[in-house]
């Protein structure tokens, strides 16, 4: 059993580590580097890839799978209003700018 | 289920569920979450305002850098992780050694942040040279303090996995679980800064 | 609980404490955020004719406000009193309890007195030189916003003292809070440098977020100061419960059962 829960973690740093690495790719698609440009789709897609990780991050590696279920939906209800701020006050930043 | 030389057993899916570490510590976790999505809500209200001129500071940063910065404090998520599970099992060197790869990938990190702050400084971008670094430096500052305090944590961790007497896996998950608070901050704080655009 | 008469409950000096406490909070409240409306506070780009213009528009409140703290403002005596009393009643060393103390009696000269001065001297002679006032503006909001070191320290004691206290006076997750506290006094120190922006005395950041952590901490442990009292058995042991315990703890222990 000990194996397993080290290959698992083993196998969450892996895929924590490919979607960090996901973000290479997203600046290379969109052009970066010597003149990058504004784009609310890589914007989005960041935040959202970054709030998966933390997600994961809290279920896997703070252990919030084996914990109460009020823990498991405190910390869900925390990504959540987390998504909802940031991508509304990225918004709300373009709506009055 | 499995029992270990020292009574401890290890959870499984049927196991009775438990906290891990302090349920005081997750409150510190939520709180400290919200008080730093408050500040990202600041900064990404202001960038979307003055998209050229962010757009402008944020090209002088490194993004492998910052990948590369993101990857070592997974890792040494990963490591802490890995010393929970040792030290719950009863095999406190393993832990130990654990904990001990934590800090080191620490360090790294802390090292890689001043390379990058010296960089910055050296072509002129400071804290007060434009908006976008002003955000820079305060983020990335305000998560070294965190930083910071994470080593005094991670030396209480060693302290608890070294001595027989002191051992209590509860303090050991609490402190593991202030280590992981540091690394997803800045997993959001890396994507704000070095990929929005 | 029986009902005892005032004159001989014990905890009688501790109410006073704390109703005294809260009385101090309260006064500080309403002189800063409505007599003298110097919370929020000016912005510091402000020419100098502007803050003579900011200091006319408050120029009664300001001298009745800060009359008020002068004759009263002792009563934030009590209230670091009371934390020290709660200190001593933990099983950590006393020199937690002193440290505190000294901390923060001498933090609340800069912190708290220094901007009542000046701002009430800028308030005595309205036809004052505009340089000087704006002198004594910048000098009472960096005093009370930028004098972070000390407070920072003096939450870090308490912190520390909550956390290895095995007398349970005050749940660990308050200790925690401590630390957020400590925080944003570090998050106010960039008010020394920026004129404008959110790192600036009155920025989103450096003010506004700051005062809402500050407040719920604020109200948070003069709640706990209460609890402490009704707890209070004047021993040297683990304090008892009321049969609540700490209000997160419990929530979640519960849920794991």
């Amino acid at each position: 059993m000990e194996t397993t829960f080290n290959r698992r973690l083993f196998a969450v740093w892996l895929v924590l580590v490919g979607i960090t690495l996901t973000y290479l790719w997203i600046d290379h698609a969109v052009g970066g580097g010597a003149l990058p440009k504004t784009s609310s789709a890589v914007t989005v897609a960041a935040i959202c890839l970054a709030l998966v990780k933390v997600r994961i991050i809290m279920r896997e590696f703070m252990e919030v799978r084996h914990a109460p279920r009020l823990l498991c939906h405190l910390t869900d209800l925390l990504v959540v209003v987390m998504a909802a701020a940031l991508l509304g006050a990225y918004a709300a930043g373009r709506l009055v700018a | 289920m499995i029992a270990t030389a020292s009574g401890t057993r290890v959870a499984t899916a049927r196991e009775p569920r438990h906290v891990p570490g302090q349920p005081d510590m997750w409150f510190f976790v939520l709180f400290e979450s919200l008080v730093f999505t408050s500040y990202f809500c600041v900064y990404l209200f202001n960038r979307a305002r003055h998209e050229t001129a962010f757009l402008q500071g944020q090209s002088h940063l490194i993004l492998w850098l910052g990948v590369v910065d993101t990857i070592v404090l997974l890792t040494s998520s990963w490591a802490v992780a890995c010393g929970v599970q040792h030290a719950r099992a009863g095999r406190y060197q393993a832990a130990r050694r654990d904990a001990i790869l934590t800090a080191a990938c620490g360090l790294v990190f802390l090292a890689l942040k001043i390379v990058e702050w010296a960089r910055l400084i050296h072509m002129g971008k400071t804290f007060t040279s434009s908006q976008f670094f002003q955000y820079y430096f305060f983020l990335t500052g305000i998560h070294c303090v965190h930083l910071l305090i994470g080593f005094i944590v991670l030396g209480v961790l060693v302290v608890q996995l070294s001595g027989e007497h002191r051992r209590s896996q509860v303090v050991v998950e609490t402190c593991a679980t202030y280590w992981h608070t540091v690394d997803f901050f800045w997993v959001l704080i890396f994507a704000l800064l070095y990929v929005v655009r | 609980m029986t009902r005892r008469s005032w004159r001989s409950d014990p905890k009688r000096e501790l109410w006073l404490a704390w109703y005294a406490t809260v009385a101090f909070y309260s006064l500080y409240t309403v002189v800063f955020f409505v007599i003298t409306r110097i919370q929020p506070p000016g912005k510091p780009w402000y020419s100098p004719v502007q803050v003579t213009e900011w200091f006319a528009g408050r120029h009664d409140g300001l001298l009745v406000g800060f009359a008020l703290i002068f004759v009263l403002g002792g009563l934030s005596a009590t209230a670091l009193a009371l934390i020290t009393y709660s200190i001593r009643r933990m099983s950590v060393s006393r020199a937690f309890a002193y440290s505190y103390l000294i901390l923060y009696a001498i933090a609340a000269v800069p912190g708290f007195l220094f901007i009542c001065v000046a701002m009430t001297v800028g308030a005595m002679r309205p036809d004052r030189n505009p340089a000087v006032l704006r002198w004594l503006y910048d000098f009472g909001f960096l005093s009370f916003s930028g004098t972070m070191g000390v407070f920072l320290v003096g939450s870090l004691i308490w912190m520390t003292a909550i956390l290895l206290d095995d007398n349970r006076v005050f749940p660990k997750w308050f200790g925690y809070l401590n630390l957020c506290n400590a925080l944003t006094e570090v998050v106010v120190a960039p008010s020394w440098i920026f004129h404008g922006g959110v790192l600036a005395w009155n920025g989103t950041i450096a003010w506004w977020i700051n005062v809402v952590v500050f407040g719920l901490y604020t109200g948070v442990f003069i709640f706990l100061l209460r609890q402490m009292i009704l707890r209070e058995d004047f021993g040297t042991g683990p304090l008892p419960d009321l049969g609540l315990g700490g209000p997160a703890g419990q929530v979640l222990a519960e849920a794991a059962s």
